[in-house]
């Protein structure tokens, strides 16, 4: 069977991903652009801020908020170390209570608040996160630099977490190969997978464990 | 308890560009000295005027004792070194986090039987792991540093600017250019907001794209 052409900003099948967090990976960086074939300009450097919320019960469900759209990815499958996560649920806020009682909070997978009004506006959402103690609304603002290497998505870029940076550098494709080639192409074997709700985690203290540098 | 060392009145801030003070701060002043460090914060959500920190295995206490105008005064305690005893865990270090002491297994703790079976196992309290790299200058007699931090392994700036004299902090704070409305934001505060154990304010080291 032929693989799948990937291209970037478009809908694929779900893919597999290589992502780690850390203070430098300048090497890899420069391989990246160097390795990389020509992407599209609007991929060549893309900001955002955004909004995750962690729970301290779950790492298998990662939520963020970007201008006002919730967007939950839900962890599938690990093979050979490369994570697969598929979308759960997107939603826009004002939001139903429905769609919070039956989607949102069941993959917080934390105590169900109480829910007493309708609809519920992103601020009357975010006070909810604030005072469920199991509940952390995490400030994640990008600088993101997109690259293409054997046919996989990569991406460089500069992360601030409430405000202190870190970097990450992925790989990502449907195709566990290519990001494998990728990963020693990049001087990355042997660095640890960690994901966004990984790092956010760890850098907040409700995983003791350290980055990958 | 033993004080340390005289309170001094101390403003810092942190912040990921804060490069037109170190220019200023390199006019006024040669570098010093660089030390390299690495720092335990214990914290919690509730207390805000305890700063609970180990170092190179010794623990201390700094509280919050007076404010004047933006300066923060902060009184040192050398609460000991490990292993501590666990009746000066539960009299001293316990009452500084502002949470109820659990009942302790052992009469001393290591250090990694406090990090381990003490801190770690507290759903209460968070640790930051902090790597300092301090830069020291003086400015109008202040102790000035600049210092790259790592918190939990994402980095960060901070400078700070710290005398017995109040009066010297704030002629220092106007020389290095900064104004008057900057938030004074001690370790603690820093660390809460990083650790997303308190609301960030708006302008929390926002990125400029």
């Amino acid at each position: 069977m032929a693989k799948e052409k990937l291209e970037i900003g478009a809908i694929s099948k779900p893919r597999f991903e290589f992502r780690t967090f850390g203070r430098s990976f300048e090497d890899s960086a420069y391989l990246m652009s160097r390795l990389s074939v020509p992407v599209p300009e609007k991929v060549w450097e893309r900001t955002s801020m955004e909004t995750y919320i962690i729970s301290r019960t779950n790492d298998v469900n990662n939520t963020k908020i970007r201008d006002g759209k919730m967007d939950i990815k839900t962890f599938v499958q690990e093979i050979d170390g490369l994570e697969q996560w598929n979308p759960l649920m997107k939603g826009e806020f004002p939001m139903k209570a429905e769609i919070l009682e039956k989607e949102v909070f069941p993959a917080f997978m934390v105590e169900m608040p109480k829910l007493d009004k309708d609809e519920y506006t992103i601020e009357e959402f975010m006070e909810i996160v604030k005072n469920h103690p199991d509940l952390q609304a995490i400030s994640v603002e990008k600088e993101r630099f997109g690259y293409m290497i054997n046919d996989t998505i990569c991406e460089y870029a500069n992360v601030w977490i409430n405000g202190a940076m870190v970097v990450t550098i992925n790989s990502e494709s449907t195709e566990l190969d290519d990001i494998k080639k990728t990963i020693v192409d990049l001087g990355l074997q042997g660095v640890e997978n960690i994901n966004y709700l990984q790092a956010a985690k760890r850098i907040t203290g409700m995983i003791d464990k350290k980055l990958a540098n | 308890m033993t004080p340390a060392i005289l309170p001094r009145y101390e403003f810092r801030i942190f912040g990921n560009n804060l490069s037109n003070y170190e220019e200023k701060i390199r006019q006024f002043s040669e570098k010093e000295i660089t030390r390299e460090m690495d720092s335990i914060y214990i914290l919690t959500p509730y207390k805000k005027k305890s700063n609970i920190k180990i170092r190179q295995g010794v623990m201390d206490i700094k509280h919050l004792e007076h404010e004047h105008e933006c300066l923060q005064q902060w009184n040192p305690f050398l609460v000991g070194s490990f292993p501590l005893a666990a009746d000066v865990i539960k009299s001293v270090v316990f009452p500084a986090l502002g949470i109820v002491c659990p009942v302790f297994e052992r009469k001393k703790y290591t250090l990694k039987q406090f990090v381990e079976e003490v801190i770690s196992i507290d759903p209460d309290i968070t640790v930051a792991y902090v790597w300092k790299t301090r830069h020291a200058y003086t400015v109008n007699g202040c102790i000035t540093e600049i210092a790259e931090i790592k918190v939990n392994g994402a980095s960060l700036k901070t400078i700070c600017i710290e005398a017995e004299d109040p009066k010297k902090v704030i002629a220092a704070k106007e020389l290095i250019g900064i104004s008057k409305k900057t938030e004074n934001v001690n370790y603690p505060l820093a660390m809460k907001r990083i650790m997303g154990l308190t609301e960030l304010p708006e302008n929390w080291n926002n990125v400029n794209f």
